[in-house]
């Protein structure tokens, strides 16, 4: 590992002391001069036409400043693609959901809220329902917008090569079929939103958002507001995990009352609005036909998917790849086939999430080790056979650069002692892997760059602008780091302003994991910038040339000369008053394909860069209940440099608890008719310290050459693989495959069950 | 809802503060509405994810469970009662230095909880000990391998002291 100064080193994080002392203000915190309270009615029925909404009651009880109903849509409809435009935040002419917004109060306190709430008048004629997927894709079933055939949001279809020839060639071909329920992201911040509509026409909206850039054009669009005019603050983020890059109609319905209410308002959901009107977790069935050689090497695949996405697109097309691009940066698919139907469903929006696509990645790693094991090989070793390398390209035409995933996969083997444990462990206990590849950044077009501003003040000390957004993660620090080790200052040196629409330029936010690669990317080179300059005006001073100048610790000297050092503050100065103040800019917008689309064209370099990860876990399975516990997970990680170590180790422990035990064994949300039986904690069960292993987190260092620093991507390989490498590791333990997660002790017990009666 | 208040005395951060409140007013409501500590964190309303978590007499309580009136003449400790002197305390300072916070928002109810175990601990807390003492507050970002790291590490301290 390289040395520097700051980078590569576990050093607290600036924003953690804050949080530790309850100070970090959070939405839900912050409070306006005559604020009121913002209160939801929700749709009860799951598909019904709204005839009549009377609202006059409402308006007149004592209290109310506000009511806000389709009536105050601008009959913009929003969705992260124009094709995907289906939602106008407040439903119009019928409700699509249980839980959808229709209308909405401030009022001088909640309890009058509630009350004027029940006074609205919602007059509905129910129309027939469908909740599950492959139902709704059905010839007949009532169709959920009109314009959609057999209910199909988006169809991806990718073709490389001759899949019918990679079978035909093929020794040994199998199909199997996975599934899994919706979940929810489970973040504890319950979703707020505080608006403020100023007399002047500005918009200020402070709101827990992984992508404020996205949410202020959103709202621009949506309340016809110029977009220099949507200022969106950055509170901090009570844990994202996916669920806060998109638009929700809390922020619409917010707005709206600020605007009619002439007041600042606060909206807060409760726990079980949260669960049930931000976004969930796509339900999914995957089929999946594979073709492989005699020695594993995969020659054809044909993957087929149904996803449940709710009653609206939200990120549809991303949804319905996601999952298939993170297999083909994993493994070399010389020929493949994806159908991907994202589906509406009379369920709840279905968004992106930190582990999406468990049916999908833990399917498609169990068949390869279903295949191992039908060929006599190890897993390992028909991994390592796939696993792509630097230099390669995957199937639909993205260049690889870094590329650690092959001694991830031999060091996680390495570490857990896989060799003396697989298969031959006591019964009951067993072990698994599972690895993949990940983007660092989608295709979004103008939104796939970030810039950075770095100005100084006269005392030498500067600030950073950036759009880039810490959830929790660490990236606020990370920005910190990458300046302070380019300008050779001290972490306390610098300020940050990060995430806030009226000052700091468009970045994507913490979304697409390219906050570090990106982002950083753009810190980075505007820090350049800014030391360029700076040496420039000292090469005044010392008279000397710029590139003979060096700089430490605030002090710029001749490089052959510690002596002749001056401090930064000196520099500065002279820049302003000799009218070159020193202001270094900087940007990165990853290479990527400027054609590739993700319906209409999936072709191209789809991201800058791709990090990689390997996971091997440790189950003990009850044979007579059927509970699995995780005892042990040992995770390589290539993130290409580690930026701060410890906080690239506390994404992979996170995605043990999220993708692992929870996504893997645990969590799944109930319905019935529709209705969501376990909208809160008590019901919808989430990993606890007491389930949880021990974690062992390391990583790979490939310095990846696109990367700041060599920095990419660093944490999901854990919460991506994590189902594969339990279902594997249950299936050692076991010899039965469970191929509905979550892996629950009941489909343990029924798949022994069905073992013992083929036995006998 | 009743508009009949009681007045409370609440020795919140060893100050005392008089307080009118309704009946079915709960304590978190009167710390976060109308002390303005919003350390203290609203995240479930059913007493499932400890975010709300104080110290009642040291030992740990979950302020949505617990009416202000309740509360009346005991000794509260919120998250803002812990740092003196700007200076941390000692296991708010190992959350830190473990990097135990990922967004922050379980912190204050899990540095309390894990402050009252290291309290009432008599030998420095194994491992598990410490999952089972923090198995009341939910974490969605850490997996809870560096909070209980941070813990373990402000255990020591205590039993070497």
């Amino acid at each position: 590992m390289k040395d520097y100064k700051i980078l590569g080193k576990s050093v607290a994080r600036i924003d953690t002391p804050l949080k530790a002392t309850g100070d970090a203000l959070f939405t839900a915190d912050i409070k306006l001069p005559r604020m009121l309270v913002g209160k939801v009615l929700h749709s009860p029925h799951a598909h019904a036409i709204i005839k009549n909404i009377d609202i006059s009651k409402a308006e007149k009880l004592p209290g109310v400043r506000a009511v806000v109903t389709r009536e105050d849509s601008f009959d913009v409809r929003w969705g992260v693609f124009k094709y995907t435009q289906d939602h106008q935040l407040i439903a119009v002419d019928k409700v699509r959901f249980v839980g959808e917004e229709v209308a909405a109060v401030a009022a001088e306190d909640e309890e009058t809220a509630i009350k004027a709430l029940d006074l609205i008048e919602v007059e509905y004629e129910i129309l027939p329902a469908v909740f599950e997927a492959d139902e709704a894709m059905a010839d007949g079933a009532p169709l959920i917008h009109e314009d959609h055939p057999n209910n199909v949001n988006i169809h991806v279809n990718i073709d490389v090569g001759d899949v019918e020839k990679g079978f035909a060639d093929s020794d040994y071909v199998r199909e199997d079929r996975f599934s899994s329920s919706g979940e929810t992201y489970g973040m504890l911040e319950p979703y707020t939103v505080i608006a403020d509509y100023k007399a002047a026409g500005a918009l200020e909206i402070f709101v827990p958002t992984a992508s404020p850039h996205t949410k202020a054009k959103a709202l621009s669009n949506l309340l016809k507001i110029p977009l220099n005019k949507v200022i969106v603050r950055r509170s901090n983020v009570g844990g994202a995990l996916g669920g806060r890059s998109d638009i929700f109609p809390l922020d619409f319905i917010t707005a709206t009352l600020s605007r009619k209410a002439k007041r600042p308002v606060k909206a807060s959901y409760t726990r079980e609005e949260s669960m049930t009107c931000t976004r969930q977790v796509h339900d999914m069935i995957v089929d999946v036909k594979t073709g492989v050689s005699k020695t594993g090497e995969i020659l054809a695949q044909d993957i087929k998917v149904i996803m449940g996405g709710g009653g609206y697109s939200s990120t549809g097309p991303i949804a319905a790849s996601v999952p298939f691009l993170v297999w083909e940066e994993t493994y070399r698919l010389p020929n493949v086939r994806l159908n991907s139907y994202r589906v509406y469903t009379n369920k709840p929006i279905r968004g992106m999430y930190r582990c999406h696509g468990r049916a999908f990645l833990g399917g498609l790693g169990m068949q390869l080790d279903m295949i191992a094991h039908e060929l006599g090989i190890d897993p390992v070793a028909i991994r390592l056979k796939n696993a792509l390398q630097a230099g390669e390209f995957q199937a639909t035409g993205s260049k690889i650069f870094g590329c650690g995933l092959s001694e991830a996969i031999k060091n996680a083997a390495e570490k857990s002692k896989w060799a003396k444990k697989r298969g031959k462990m006591a019964p009951g206990k067993g072990i698994g892997m599972g690895a993949n590849g990940m983007m660092c950044g989608f295709p979004m077009g103008i939104r796939g760059g970030s810039s950075a501003i770095i100005k100084f003040n006269e005392d030498g000390y500067p600030t950073i602008l950036t759009g880039v957004v810490d959830n929790g993660q660490g990236n606020y620090h990370a920005m910190v780091q990458i300046c302070a080790e380019v300008l050779g200052l001290n972490i306390p040196d610098i300020h940050l302003v990060a995430a806030d629409t009226e000052v700091t330029t468009l970045d994507m936010g913490a979304y697409s994991q390219a906050a570090v690669f990106v982002g950083g990317n753009a810190v980075k080179n505007a820090a350049e910038d800014a030391r360029q300059q700076i040496f420039e005006i000292a090469a005044k001073i010392l008279d000397c040339n710029a590139d003979e100048l060096a700089i430490e610790e605030g002090k710029i000297f001749r490089k052959n000369d510690k002596n002749s050092a001056i401090g930064l503050h000196k520099v500065i100065r002279k820049g302003l008053i000799d009218n070159t103040p020193v202001i270094g800019r900087g940007s990165y917008m990853p290479e990527v394909s400027r054609t590739r689309e993700w319906v209409s064209n999936p072709k191209g370099q789809q991201a800058g860069t791709f990090s990689f990860g390997a996971n091997v876990v440790e189950v003990d399975v009850d044979m007579d209940t059927g509970e699995v516990s995780v005892t042990k997970a040992t995770g390589f990680h290539d993130c290409g440099f580690p930026i701060n170590l410890k906080a690239v180790e506390g994404q992979y422990e996170g995605s043990i608890a999220s993708g692992g035990l929870g996504s893997s064994l645990m969590e799944e949300h109930l319905w019935k008719n529709g209705r969501m039986l376990n909208p809160d904690f008590l019901e919808y069960k989430m990993p606890l310290a007491v389930d949880m292993p021990e974690i062992s987190a390391n990583v790979v260092i490939t310095d990846d050459p696109k990367g700041p620093f060599g920095a990419k991507e660093a944490g999901l390989f854990g919460s991506m693989n994590s189902f594969q490498a339990i279902g594997n590791a249950v299936f050692d333990a076991t010899g039965v495959w469970v191929k509905e997660f979550p892996i629950t002790p009941d489909k343990v017990l029924k798949a022994l069950a069905e073992k013992e009666k083929t036995v006998k | 809802m009743s508009t009949k208040k009681f007045e409370v005395r609440l020795n919140i951060n060893g100050e005392l503060e008089k307080i009118a409140v309704s009946a079915n007013e709960t304590l978190r409501e009167v710390l976060r509405e109308r002390l303005e500590l919003t350390g203290t964190k609203a995240a479930c309303d059913d007493g499932s994810c400890g975010a709300c978590t104080v110290l009642i007499n040291g030992r740990p309580a979950r302020s949505c469970l617990t009416l202000a009136v309740e509360a009346e003449g005991e000794k509260i400790t919120t998250i803002e009662g812990l740092a003196q002197d700007n200076q941390l305390h000692p296991v708010q300072q190992a959350f830190v230095d473990h990097h135990a916070i990922q967004c922050g928002f379980c912190s204050p109810g899990m540095i309390l909880t894990g402050l009252a175990a290291i309290r009432e601990q008599q030998a420095e807390l194994s491992r598990n000990e410490i999952r089972e003492a923090i198995s009341g507050n939910q974490c969605r970002c850490t997996g809870y391998a560096k909070i209980v790291d941070a813990i373990q590490a402000a255990s020591k301290m205590k039993s070497e002291e």
